[in-house]
């Protein structure tokens, strides 16, 4: 729906957790027009430079509360709201390697009135720097 | 004196989620927005533009009231979503689903809408639990009528029944004119070649569509399962025989999906309004690809607004900009010309 739109480019870090590196992470809007109580999302899949990440390892923060996806089935006090950039974390030890990649993830969200799941992937290309966020 | 019925022209402020989306309209920009086309109604997607939703603060309700008296316009029709499946293990009972529809109506009636949409997929029971309510707070709770769904179809009948049977003054419809689509948006033609869609492949999916403009579509029908319901009907309009053709043709990937696309548009005679005409009370005016002389060239909009004249309609057409997504995986959006223009195009056919 809103591809070109919706990662902000600069997000794009590794993530440190006692001096470690344990994942990376990025931030996205919701490629859909209005906003959605979480458990409403059925997958959010995170493929880079081809390699597809177990959906156990992904990690989503929005209004400063984080779930994995199977915790999401259950939220329904926490919107993602329409626009609003949520932080995606990808748990793989030593995160990615400082240089150019290319991210496919895709969103799948079901919402009430439809007959089927919408389910919208999105690519861009991003640079990791050397500099780490401290989670 | 001029006795004619006044048709007004709101503006869904769904028609600017582009530019909202990207952080360059604002809530209040929108507003202002629709206020210099000169149409003097708003519609709402407060799931969509509001930030605190579904808690509407007393101090986002004066702001709201503000906005309306500092720019001349007043709220129209309140877009509801029945989230009605809102736990992915089963669906929300009647009671749930009651609740839900009377948080919304209280929303509306605090912001000062006089209708509120309720989606396709509204089972006919919710509605009529949820009349007395709807007429405390006297707010007309709206069936809309999307594509491809339509009137004079065992769909809408059930719903026609409700209305005869309790004769209430809360319960309608809202057109969305997406059904009154005699030809493929050309921006959507467009991105599917942008996409690798092949001219064959391409014209195969147009003659078919013609081909069902020109026979008549087989109507959808009721059915809570709308995943039969909408196989059902894809089956009932040649969707396979269309299918197998491409496959025949060597179609690719990008072929197959706007063939899928195409399902999403039909036509159905404007006259069609005149006869539910007591019980529509807002309307979705969709346009996806205002020409710079105010043509829409998927929609005959002159007629269409003519049925309206004819009926005797005194509600809002509300534009209901839909064109973003045919653009935006290559170009900018207008969407605030694009509104623009569909007001001037509404405007002119409401004063023809």
């Amino acid at each position: 729906m809103f591809p070109r739109q919706m990662y902000n480019p600069d997000s794009f870090a590794n993530v440190s957790e006692n001096g470690k590196i344990v994942g990376f992470s990025f931030e996205m809007k919701m490629q859909y027009y209005r906003g959605i109580t979480l458990s409403i999302i059925r997958d959010i899949e995170v493929e880079v430079d081809g390699q597809l990440f177990p959906r156990s390892d992904i990690r989503f923060t929005v209004n400063q509360e984080t779930f994995t996806l199977d915790e999401m089935r259950t939220v329904i006090s926490n919107r993602w709201r329409f626009g609003q950039y949520a932080q995606v974390t990808v748990l793989t030890e030593g995160g990615l390697c400082v240089g150019k990649h290319h991210i496919k993830c895709t969103q799948t969200i079901a919402p009430s009135y439809m007959p089927f799941q919408l389910a919208h992937p999105g690519e861009s290309d991003f640079v990791i720097e050397g500099e780490t966020h401290e989670q | 004196m001029n006795n004619k019925p006044k048709i007004s022209r709101s503006v869904s402020l769904y028609s600017y989620q582009q530019p909202y989306y990207e952080g360059k309209l604002d809530l209040e920009g929108c507003i202002r927005e629709v206020a210099k086309t000169g149409a003097t109604g708003i519609e709402l997607l407060a799931e969509q533009m509001i930030d605190d939703f579904p808690v509407i603060t007393p101090a986002f309700q004066d702001q709201w009231f503000g906005w309306m008296e500092k720019y001349g316009t007043e709220p129209t029709c309140y877009d509801a979503f029945l989230e009605n499946r809102i736990y992915d293990n089963r669906t929300l009972t009647l009671r749930e689903q009651i609740e839900m529809m009377a948080r919304d109506i209280n929303i509306a009636s605090q912001l000062g809408f006089k209708t509120l949409r309720t989606l396709v997929a509204t089972p006919i029971d919710v509605i009529e639990g949820s009349l007395e309510y709807a007429a405390k707070k006297d707010i007309k709770i709206c069936l809309e009528v999307h594509s491809p769904f339509s009137f004079n179809s065992t769909w809408a009948d059930g719903y026609m029944r409700l209305i005869q049977k309790t004769g209430t003054q809360h319960f309608g419809f809202i057109p969305d004119f997406g059904i009154f689509c005699r030809d493929i948006p050309q921006t959507m033609r467009d991105q599917a070649f942008r996409f690798g869609a092949s001219q064959r492949g391409v014209e195969l999916v147009d003659e078919a569509f013609k081909e069902r403009v020109s026979n008549g579509f087989v109507k959808i029908e009721y059915d809570l399962d709308l995943g039969r319901a909408h196989r059902a009907y894809l089956e009932a309009n040649g969707y396979s025989k269309l299918m197998e053709a491409l496959k025949q043709a060597g179609a690719n990937e990008a072929d197959f999906k706007y063939a899928g696309k195409s399902f999403t548009f039909t036509w159905n005679d404007p006259q069609d309004l005149i006869d539910n005409m007591p019980c529509i009370f807002h309307t979705h005016a969709k346009c996806y690809d205002l020409t710079p002389d105010y043509i829409e060239p998927s929609m005959p909009l002159d007629e269409i607004v003519a049925a309206y004249k004819k009926g005797g309609y005194t509600g809002y057409l509300s534009t209901e900009y839909e064109g973003h997504g045919f653009l935006n995986d290559a170009f900018e959006v207008d969407s605030i010309e694009q509104v623009r223009r569909h007001q001037e195009a509404l405007k002119r056919a409401i004063e023809k």
